[in-house]
């Protein structure tokens, strides 16, 4: 009797309520058991929360809208294994808040791009990528190497990212200054921050002046490179 | 004219916003949070004197349809 | 008392508040312009990168958010928050709940938070959550003006001196709340500073992705699906001077449409490291979801029966019979495209972007011109459009610059699609990526020129809407002209 249309649609509050609870069945459904399953996202060894240098270059693409035209995500078909490099694991981005995934390939995508550059390709190509390709429909990003980077609060991005889940530890957050800068320096002692990040890569960065470009160089040249597929079985690898 | 409950938990809502705004802006770490705190208390500002003129504008309405209806034959 | 101070008096207490509507029908009007233009300019961008200059505010990646977010959110926004308050104190027959003061609030508040977003991405400040892009502070500002938004939409419903509720106000209902729901939950997220606008998503990785496009399937699903067809249910019956063909038929239209879309979000992440399981209930529901649509769809076109005569006289009718024809289409696609197979093609590529447009050009845009075309002439107390002919205009420019946009982007899109995965003899990929870039500039091209005859089209309808209002063409007969509807006419 109070499930027929013609008593709900003469109260208002049956019928919100009703609504609401039909719009939530199929959120809750999804949602939830990806949260409750523990083999959404498999651990994979080798993957690591971001330097603070990355982290601060993953916040200027986030910025610039990079995720608009480039994906970072490696689907399991055949070509694009062949064309990236092993597909995307869940694991591979389970420190990403958020997710770069994206929608739209109008340029490659960049989920395995660490590495397959040199850092000075990188600079060269953000500062005018026709220079480097010529059919690129890529804008400029030469005003990265004009912009200081504002790293005075790294600490507290640190701290917000342990406030999400990211496992950053306490020496983590104490050090992140220090590592942030010898990451951008090419003749500073890296040993603390590769023990702390293995893998992270240093940028060219001019002494005392870190730019918004060698934070995004260094987070390019991780995307994709913390797991080591040489080693790895494939069954352990297997979603 | 009275006033209408409705303008003044409304002004009052938006008042408090507006400070909110000026506290934003004050403390800003970023030119976003400066510029979005200003704006704020400038929104604030400008829709509660939109609210004064609106408030005046019905109270002459009402008093001329009065003055109209003294006057008809 | 005279007719004049009795219709003064009128003024002072209007039976419903039009005064809001007649702000959000032309705050809709100008978002679609702006809309319109800075799409055409990042589609020009696109084919000719040069034209980002390098600026970082004039960049692709910043002014993309402010194209959608402006299409979406400012016109399409405008004009739901508009039609739905028209819509929900006529069927009602009750003046907005809350006084006033609180639409003014929701008016302005909302223009606001559409300013204070695009500038925040122009800025600099994005979460990179695709159509939710505005940092935490703006979001929190979105949800107080929704929240009361909706407080007054169901507050108006509880005063409503009719005893059913109007199958518009259904979808209206489950517009707003569905929006309320998915808004909160997809932006939940940690601020750096309390004072600084940078904020971490809460959720990471496969679930964070799956959350977004929970919300922004959804933001298809009932921003710009169910909201719309709120303004098909009331609007096409009433220009058509027809009751809506099945009763029954929009009641299983409701139900199992708002059920059902939930469901699809998982259709965009195909292939990626999201569950299959995840995966294939996204797509078999979002197939199953061309049912409802397609019942959807029927019962505007039937409402017709019996008035098909009138698209020859009113060309606003004729976009809102139009926009149903391409919410079929689109809603006939877009189930395609959910298969998995069919989306290992057409992800990533341009065949997205084109069936986004036929659903927000066709189906979206052309549905609220049906709505302001109508509107307009009411809440001005006009005697019609300024030019019919005009309106007519607008229809074929605007028609033929969908057909070029979506037809470039099909071919675009597939080309992409089958250069990417191509191999040669010797079982190498045979194009590099830059290759296909080349390759689809000229359809680059044809999507701009198609944008430039939308925006051309919306260009000619605010000129004759401006017109309607001021010309005094379409001024009401001297003897029903009274003292109170000058007033209203001039506090518009």
């Amino acid at each position: 009797m109070f499930l027929r249309q013609d008593f709900i649609e003469r109260h208002a509050i049956l019928l919100l309520v009703l609504t609401l609870a039909t719009v939530a069945v199929g959120g809750i459904v999804e949602i939830v058991p990806l949260f409750t399953i523990e083999t959404t996202v498999e651990p994979v060894k080798g993957v690591r929360p971001y330097s603070p240098l990355e982290l601060m270059g993953r916040d200027i693409y986030v910025r610039e809208g990079c995720y608009l035209c480039h994906s970072q995500q490696v689907r399991a078909l055949r070509d694009e294994v062949e064309r990236y490099g092993h597909y995307s694991l869940a694991a591979e981005s389970m420190y990403d808040h958020p997710f770069q995934w994206g929608s739209k390939r109008i340029g490659p995508d960049l989920a395995r791009v660490g590495g397959k550059y040199s850092n000075d390709w990188h600079y060269a190509h953000l500062e005018n990528p026709q220079a480097m390709v010529p059919e690129s429909l890529m804008p400029h990003y030469a005003f990265l190497q004009q912009n200081a980077l504002v790293y005075d609060d790294i600490a507290a991005h640190l701290r917000a990212n342990r406030a999400v889940g990211v496992p950053y530890t306490d020496a983590d957050i104490t050090n992140a200054r220090a590592d942030l800068e010898a990451q951008a320096d090419a003749q500073a002692d890296t040993a603390g921050l590769l023990k702390r990040y293995p893998k992270a890569v240093s940028v060219a960065g001019a002494p005392g002046r870190v730019t918004e470009m060698d934070a995004l160089v260094a987070y390019l040249q991780v995307l994709g490179t913390m797991v080591n597929f040489a080693d790895t079985s494939e069954e352990q690898l297997r979603q | 004219m009275r006033i209408e409950t409705s303008d003044v938990v409304i002004g009052v809502m938006v008042v408090m916003l507006g400070l909110l705004g000026l506290t934003a802006a004050a403390h800003a770490h970023d030119d976003e949070m400066y510029v979005f705190g200003l704006a704020l208390a400038g929104f604030a500002g400008a829709f509660v004197i939109g609210q004064i003129r609106r408030h005046y504008d019905r109270a002459e309405a009402a008093r001329r349809a009065l003055r109209a209806e003294g006057t008809a034959p | 008392m005279n007719d004049a101070a009795g219709a003064a008096l009128q003024t002072a207490v209007e039976p419903y508040n039009e005064a809001v509507v007649r702000k959000f029908t032309i705050a809709a009007v100008f978002w679609a312009v702006v809309a319109f233009a800075v799409g055409v300019y990042i589609a020009s961008e696109l084919a000719w990168p040069a034209l980002n200059f390098g600026l970082p505010w004039l960049n692709f990646g910043r002014l993309r958010p402010v194209h959608t977010s402006a299409a979406i959110f400012a016109f399409g926004g405008s004009a739901l928050l508009g039609t739905s308050m028209y819509v929900v104190q006529r069927t009602c027959k009750a003046r907005l709940f809350g006084g006033d003061a609180l639409a003014d609030f929701i008016f302005w508040g909302y223009q606001f938070f559409i300013v204070m977003a695009a500038l925040s991405y122009v800025m600099g400040f994005s979460k990179s959550r695709e159509y939710a892009e505005p940092e935490w502070h703006i979001d929190l500002w979105l949800a107080l003006v929704w929240v009361l938004y909706a407080v007054v939409f169901v507050g108006t419903l509880l005063k409503r001196r009719e005893p059913h509720i109007y199958v518009a106000n259904w979808f209206y209902l489950a517009f707003i709340l569905t929006i309320a729901v998915l808004h909160i939950g997809n932006n939940l997220g940690v601020p750096v500073s309390a004072y600084g606008a940078k904020s971490y998503s809460l959720f990471s990785g496969a679930q964070d992705a799956l959350i977004q496009w929970w919300y922004g399937h959804n933001a298809v699903g009932f921003f710009l699906t169910a909201g719309f067809l709120g303004m098909m249910y009331y609007f096409i019956p009433k220009a058509a001077n027809r009751p809506i063909y099945s009763y029954r038929l929009s009641v299983v239209h409701f139900w199992s449409l708002i059920f059902l879309y939930i469901w699809a979000g998982p259709h965009h992440l195909h292939w990626t490291a999201l569950p299959d399981w995840a995966q294939t209930l996204g797509m078999v529901f979002s197939i199953m979801l061309w049912m409802p649509s397609w019942g959807g769809m029927i019962n505007g076109l039937m409402t017709l029966s019996g008035a098909w005569d009138k698209l020859r006289t009113d060309p606003g009718l004729r976009f809102s019979v139009t926009a149903v024809g391409f919410y079929g289409m689109s809603t006939f696609e877009g189930p395609v495209m959910s298969i998995r197979t069919v989306n290992a093609l057409s992800h990533y590529t341009d065949w997205t972007i084109g069936h986004v447009h036929s659903g927000a050009l066709g189906w979206v845009a052309f549905i609220s011109f049906g709505a302001i075309y109508y509107l307009v002439p009411v809440l001005w107390r006009r005697n019609g459009l300024y030019s019919v002919r005009l309106c007519a205009w607008h229809y074929w420019i605007s028609t033929l610059g969908i057909v070029l946009y979506i037809v470039s982007m099909w071919v675009a899109g597939i080309m992409e699609g089958l250069m990417w995965r191509a191999y040669d003899a010797n079982g190498f990929l045979q194009y590099s990526f830059v290759e296909s870039v080349v390759a689809v500039h000229p359809f680059f091209v044809i999507r701009m020129l198609g944008g430039l005859l939308f925006l051309t089209g919306a260009l000619l309808m605010a000129y004759n809407l401006i017109m309607t209002v001021r010309s005094p063409r379409t001024a009401p007969a001297p003897e029903r002209l009274s003292a109170g509807m000058v007033a209203v006419a001039a506090g518009g």
